[in-house]
């Protein structure tokens, strides 16, 4: 429980450092603006949309799942970096111990990637009777989780155990859930949890 | 005997055939005549008539090729052609939309402030052009400004210049870190650069007010300079029927690079 109170208190003050910085940025805008430095108020205003992202990031970061079943929340290895332009947000949490997934445990991780250049693909898996089909074998099938079309993978890792991946693109955003030492019931249970309706919302 | 009888038969069902089609193909006509008077006399285009007909005539110079067979449009006056995104509206507006978390619409106003920065800062860099350069005066009805939204990664600035027959001058001011590497490319790859030796050089480098510039030749396209300015914009000029490099040369170089350079926000 105190773990959880301190990661909600470092995600507010980080978030109200992006807020700080994006009226600053919105305030130079307008002042070079107002000046007719417009290649200067330009680089205000993209600088802006990064802290815009890195605001959007952190909110997404506080309705994610403090806890995977039994795995906690690595709050050191909680992330969000923005590349406004190409890329956009790139969110990043997660769970359970790096240690012990190198000696068999387990760990889990979501990453949610706005502008991926990997949705197009995944999309046709998705959408394309005839390539989805080619595609479904025991290690990759087509799945839905909170009524969002999504893709399912497994692989055998250097441990010798299996590692699951859910892949759900929402509209430009890809996330990507992965988990070690699982299995698919575990890993569709979990993905359950977290709430994509609402990172969707946030992100579209 | 047998074989003149079977290729005779032949012959009269060949003719037939032509005939039955060219029967068939004269009756069409007729029809297609007779709905063209009829249209006529009731002042009505013959291609709502019989759209058809026009769809199964290619060549009568109906024009119903774009609708699938429902009647073509004749009305309608396009898009307005509205002004550029208000910058300061749009930058208020994404302030007061982050404060109530609305994170959609901030974003949407930042980009629409950035959209309507980019075509101010177009349209203030081809006023700054010079209005004639080697005897050719701006063609103003082919200035263009394009902005994509995605922050300086698209701006396209272009303006050309003209004798009003045959000699163009066309500039193009493009921010694409992308397209701007690859000039960069060429600059560092000596083979796409050096003459092959064989009196028949296609592209070379030069420098325009300092700057490092490649200079290409095409018989159909004519003359092309390219120059990198500052870290991610371009200049192209595309010269047409000018009759030599030097004159090509000497009419880049009355640009004020530096004042564009300023303007884009390159060093």
């Amino acid at each position: 429980m105190k773990k959880i109170l301190t990661l909600m208190l470092v995600i507010s003050i980080t978030a109200a450092v992006n807020a700080q910085d994006f009226k600053t940025d919105i305030a130079s805008a307008r002042t070079n603006y107002a000046a007719g430095k417009l290649s200067d108020a330009h680089f205000n205003i993209e600088q802006a949309m990064q802290e815009l992202d890195l605001i959007v990031g952190k909110e997404v970061l506080k309705i994610l799942p403090a806890k995977m079943d039994t795995l906690n929340v690595n709050t050191t290895d909680d992330h969000v970096m923005s590349n406004s332009g190409f890329l956009g947000a790139n969110i990043h949490r997660s769970y359970g111990n790096m240690m012990a997934y190198r000696t068999g445990g387990k760990m889990a991780e979501i990453s949610i990637v706005t502008n991926s250049p990997l949705i197009s693909s995944l999309n046709a898996f998705l959408n394309t009777p005839l390539l989805g089909s080619m595609m479904n074998t025991d290690k990759s099938k087509s799945i839905k989780v909170q009524g969002y079309k999504g893709r399912l993978e497994n692989s055998t890792n250097t441990t010798g155990q299996t590692d699951y991946t859910i892949e759900v693109p929402l509209s430009n955003t890809l996330i990507t859930f992965k988990i070690t030492n699982s299995t698919d019931t575990e890993i569709l249970n979990l993905v359950n949890t977290v709430p994509l309706q609402q990172i969707a919302k946030l992100l579209q | 005997m047998k074989k003149f009888i079977f290729s005779a038969a032949a012959c009269i069902a060949f003719v037939c055939l032509i005939q039955t089609q060219g029967h068939a193909q004269f009756l069409k006509k007729l029809k297609d005549k007779v709905a063209q008077k009829i249209a006529d006399a009731a002042g009505v285009p013959a291609n709502t008539t019989n759209s058809t007909t026009a769809n199964s005539q290619p060549g009568t110079g109906i024009n119903n090729s774009s609708n699938n067979g429902g009647p073509a449009n004749t009305m309608g006056g396009g898009l307005k052609n509205t002004p550029p995104p208000d910058v300061n509206q749009n930058i208020n507006d994404a302030e007061k939309a982050t404060g109530t978390a609305d994170y959609n619409g901030a974003r949407y106003a930042l980009q629409q402030a950035m959209t309507g920065l980019e075509i101010e800062l177009g349209r203030q860099l081809i006023q700054s052009l010079p209005a004639t350069v080697d005897g050719l005066n701006k063609d103003t009805a082919k200035n263009l400004v394009q902005s994509t939204q995605y922050g300086w990664s698209n701006l396209i600035i272009q303006t050309a210049y003209s004798d009003g027959k045959n000699k163009q001058l066309k500039m193009t001011i493009g921010n694409n870190p992308v397209y701007a590497g690859i000039v960069n490319m060429y600059f560092n790859n000596a083979a796409m650069v050096q003459s092959s030796g064989d009196n028949n050089q296609k592209m070379k480098q030069v420098r325009v007010k300092g700057n490092q510039a490649l200079i290409q030749f095409d018989a159909n396209t004519g003359y092309q300079v390219l120059m990198q300015l500052g870290q991610s914009s371009m200049i192209t000029w595309d010269c047409v029927n000018f009759p030599t490099e030097d004159e090509v040369m000497t009419t880049v170089n009355t640009f004020d690079i530096d004042g564009i350079k300023k303007t884009m926000g390159e060093q």
